[in-house]
């Protein structure tokens, strides 16, 4: 009985925490409640989140107060096709000490911080995109026969210009699995962007306050963790993610005709994680099928390949992700 | 808000509500199902009703359409049982409660949990199944899984209200029957039916015989038939086949034996004084006669006066010989034949190998053919004539031993002959009837060859005699003038003789309208024309007496039942019948003195078939019509 109390407790000051939080992001960002909520979704999840969007959006701005709001070291790169692997992680120099002597020492470079913005990361090389991937994955950086770990919570938020793809390097699929979410910046609306223009045209300046700190948001992630999801739900995140796949029982037609790979399991480790954090949310104690289907498309959509009919037709995977959740029955048998 | 315990009875409410919840999600679902595959059997009904009421197929294959039919209502049954009957998710009908209330898979989530045993729920799930309960207190399964009225239910009530309608409709459908032949009915003038009905009548009143009568029976429907115009020639000629089938004219062969039999008997008793008054009735086949001559002879026996031995003798030698007469011919004829078969034999073991032997043979094998033919008939008139025969033995015996004996078998000779002569009557009453279709064949044939213009011509015979002056009748009437001439002379004078005046006239040409066959003159024929030539020229060389007066003098006299000699001559009489119509008084008692010595005439003669039947219908056209 306790133990319940205390996990409802626990829950009401999640909401408590997550609630605060929403509020002094709201103060900056106008409107963007999805992609805010998907972002927090991310950092209690433990992972990075993609970002796409045309530029001026407030990407970087959705990160500088998410990092203020959480008070966590920030950092932001900006990815540049002559960016050097060493530019992002750091490099070794030779120093001289106090005694006059030389030493060499490793200069930190921006991946360690505990928010990353990784703007406009596919102007990068694959050989620099993947020297951040390796530190978004291991949360540590191997330099010389030296790891250094990155501190707790690291969070990448690395940005896409979907428009200007010339002279960029395309995340391959492999890399583009290690995003937990792709979340898509929506262009603001026209209340919205009175009030964007309001704040960024007088002299009214928002400073943000920290109202989470660094032990909160690893205790808010380990909560997320013990959210228990019945085998039913879970069942159906699965089906979902097997749905995914062009050769699956389950698939639907468009998925047959237009996928060419389906997700990988990480898709449904995130799917799952983020329906827990969502559960949490809202105050319930369990993961529904509800937050499954809601987490379900910015978990997947870049963890599905196109066919060449899918592209060719400009079919998006957004629209393959709906139809699977229209199609699949919520049990199964 | 206080959080329940999850053992706390809670849970189990959300458990039943959504057990009862996958019930009805279960219902729905099958009624559904159900409803939605409903209109094809019903489809399938209407279709195969129309087709059974319109085409009316046999009952194989309507029994057919019926178990297809059921078969088809097999489809929504089953669906309807597997919809309801299928493997669902374990949470089902909670899954369809979190739906419909917004619970978020709360109620699922919590009794899902609740069924992992309680060291394997963790303080999430516990908190979980708590806030289950809490959140989900008024649960409606009813509106969560309602029972929905099909969709398709109109389209069925539709579809059975014209199933119903189409059963209880009586389609009214014509049998295809083989296209019938095309009846070109025989048309019989009313005279003619008239006749051969009255004909029928008193052949019927006159018969006893059953077959007769029931042959009787046909031909009177045949009459009728002909009347209604049900039949066509080969109908009718068909029917008169079967009726003398039916007849026995087989029975032909049986009275010539007899015929025989009869002869040799009457040859024999011929030989005896006693006996000889039977030869002529028997010879003649008068068998009523022969049996009173027999009863007649068995009383001179009983006499008190016996007759001499002499003549006793030569009875008995007539009575045994008579009585062995039948036996006699039968071993004589196959005497015979064997004398026959042994020529036969032997010139056929001759080698000769001619023509004459052949002939010889041919010859022999056609006189073997008659000798077998006399030797039926012998032996079938033996066959009739046994128990005469040991009648006549037997009066031979007793003889001389017992007068009265040998009467009493007399007596019973004269039985036998009375059967006999019952077996001849019923015979000779076949023979008028079969006469009779005889008759009415060659009129049949008559009229085949006269074709339509002759029933013309009698029709509007009928009309005028009935005294109408139907249509067109000024030229068809008969217009006085010069009747038949020679050609017809002759064969009616004796109707007039010793009749009434002018009688004789009868066969002069001066009778209005007696043209050929009864056909009334056309207008104009009576005409004068070239001597000896055609019809109309020239008078009978028999006129006797004087020339009757061709002046119709139709006034009555009111002098009847008394001859006073007034009054109109008999061809006067005829002559005015036949301007206005056959009708009157004095014209009835001239047709019936005509009629009768016209029907003895024909009584007495030999007339071939069908000759009779156009005297017997010239005085049914003539006849009185009041």
């Amino acid at each position: 009985m306790a133990d319940a109390e205390n996990v409802r407790e626990d829950v009401r000051a999640f909401q408590q925490k997550i609630g605060a939080l929403r509020e002094e992001i709201g103060r900056v960002i106008v409107g963007n409640r999805e992609v805010i909520d998907g972002v927090l979704t991310c950092i209690l999840g433990g992972s990075h989140a993609l970002l796409e969007g045309v530029p001026g959006l407030g990407k970087t701005m959705l990160v500088r107060t998410l990092a203020d709001a959480l008070g966590l070291k920030f950092s932001r790169i900006q990815f540049t096709p002559d960016l050097m692997p060493a530019d992002i992680i750091g490099t070794t120099v030779v120093d001289q000490t106090a005694a006059g002597g030389h030493v060499f020492e490793f200069r930190k470079g921006p991946v360690f911080a505990n928010l990353v913005l990784a703007d406009e990361v596919n102007r990068a090389t694959p050989k620099t995109q993947s020297a951040l991937l390796e530190a978004m994955q291991e949360h540590h950086v191997t330099v010389g026969r030296t790891s250094y770990r990155i501190e707790e919570p690291y969070f990448v938020l690395a940005t896409q210009n979907p428009l200007e793809m010339e002279g960029t390097y395309p995340l391959p699929e492999a890399q583009l699995d290690r995003f937990f979410f792709k979340l898509e910046m929506p262009f603001p609306n026209r209340e919205e962007l009175h009030s964007i223009v309001d704040r960024t045209t007088t002299d009214h300046e928002v400073q943000v306050k920290s109202v989470l700190g660094r032990e909160d948001i690893l205790a808010m992630q380990k909560l997320v963790r013990s959210v228990p999801v019945a085998r039913h739900v879970q069942d159906y995140a699965i089906r979902l993610l097997q749905a995914t796949h062009p050769n699956s029982d389950i698939a639907p037609p468009k998925v047959r005709r237009y996928v060419r790979i389906g997700a990988s399991p990480r898709g449904v480790q995130a799917i799952l994680l983020a329906s827990k954090a969502r559960a949490l949310f809202e105050g319930r104690f369990a993961a529904a099928t509800d937050d499954i289907r809601a987490s379900a498309p910015p978990a997947l959509r870049h963890r599905i390949l196109l066919s060449f009919e899918g592209e060719a037709e400009g079919i998006s995977t957004d629209a393959v992700i709906r139809e699977i959740i229209d199609q699949l029955p919520q049990a199964g048998v | 808000m206080s959080y329940p315990s999850p053992t706390e009875p809670g849970l189990v409410g959300l458990a039943r509500a959504a057990r009862w919840t996958g019930i009805r999600l279960r219902m729905g679902d099958a009624i559904g199902k159900g409803f939605s595959l409903l209109p094809i059997p019903i489809v399938y009904a209407i279709a195969a009703l129309t087709y059974m009421k319109l085409a009316q197929p046999g009952p194989k294959l309507e029994a057919f359409l019926c178990w297809a039919g059921l078969a088809l209502l097999l489809l929504p049954l089953g669906r309807s049982l597997y919809a309801c009957f299928r493997r669902q998710p374990r949470y089902f009908g909670a899954m369809a409660l979190d739906r419909h209330h917004g619970y978020r898979d709360r109620i699922s989530n919590a009794l899902a949990f609740g069924d992992l045993p309680a060291s394997q729920r963790t303080p999430f799930m516990q908190a979980a199944m708590q806030d289950a309960v809490v959140t989900a207190r008024s649960l409606k399964p009813r509106r969560a899984a309602p029972l929905h009225v099909p969709l398709e239910l109109p389209v069925v009530a539709v579809l059975v209200a014209l199933l119903g309608g189409l059963a209880l409709l009586e389609v009214r459908t014509q049998r295809m029957v083989a296209p019938g032949r095309h009846l070109t009915p025989l048309v019989l003038a009313p005279d003619d039916l008239d006749l051969l009905k009255e004909t029928a009548q008193q052949l019927a009143q006159q018969n006893q015989d059953p077959e007769t009568l029931a042959a009787l029976q046909r031909f009177n429907g045949l009459i009728e038939d002909i009347a209604q115009k049900r039949l066509d020639r080969s109908d009718v000629f068909g029917t008169l086949q079967q009726i003398e089938r039916d007849l026995n004219r087989a029975g032909e062969s049986e009275r010539e034996a007899l015929d025989e039999g009869l002869k040799a008997l009457a040859r024999e008793l011929e030989k005896s004084a006693l006996s000889k008054p039977l030869r002529e009735p028997l010879e003649s086949k008068k068998l009523d006669d022969a049996q009173r001559a027999m009863r007649e002879l068995a009383e001179k026996l009983r006499r008190n006066k016996p007759p001499s031995k002499a003549e006793l003798e030569q009875l008995r030698q007539a009575l045994q010989k008579a009585s062995q007469a039948s036996s006699e011919r039968l071993k004589q004829l196959e005497k015979m034949r064997e004398e026959l078969s042994q020529q036969r034999r032997l010139l056929q073991r001759k080698e000769q190998r001619s023509s004459d032997k052949q002939r010889q043979l041919e010859k022999l094998d056609r006189q073997l053919q008659r000798l077998d033919r006399q030797k039926q008939r012998s032996e079938l008139a033996a066959r009739q004539l046994s128990e005469l025969d040991r009648q006549l033995a037997s009066a031979a015996e007793k003889l001389f031993q017992e007068l009265g004996l040998s009467a009493q078998d007399l007596e019973r000779a004269a039985q036998d002959l009375n059967r006999l002569a019952e077996k001849q009557q019923s015979e000779q009453e076949k023979q008028k009837l079969l006469k009779q279709i005889e008759e009415l064949r060659q009129l049949l044939r008559q009229q085949g060859q006269g074709g339509s213009q002759q029933m013309t011509r009698l029709l509007l015979f009928g009309q005028h005699a009935r005294g109408e002056k139907g249509q067109g009748s000024q030229g068809k009437k008969g217009q006085p003038g010069k009747g038949q001439g020679q050609g017809q002379q002759g064969e009616l004078p004796a109707l007039g003789l010793g009749l009434s005046r002018g009688a004789g006239s009868m066969g002069g040409a001066e009778m209005p309208g007696a043209g050929v066959q009864g056909s009334p003159p056309k207008a104009g024929q009576g005409g004068p024309s070239a001597p000896d030539k055609g019809w109309g020229a020239g008078h009978d060389p028999n006129v006797k007496g004087e020339k009757s007066g061709t002046q119709a003098k139709t006034k009555d006299v009111s002098a009847a039942a008394v001859d006073t000699g007034e009054g109109s001559a008999s061809s006067e009489v005829i002559y005015g019948a036949a301007q206005r119509g056959f009708v009157g008084r004095g014209y009835q008692k001239v047709y019936t003195d005509y009629k009768n010595v016209a029907e003895r005439g024909m009584g007495q003669d030999q007339i071939p078939p069908g000759y009779r039947f156009y005297v017997q219908r010239y005085f049914q056209l003539i006849r009185p019509r009041e």
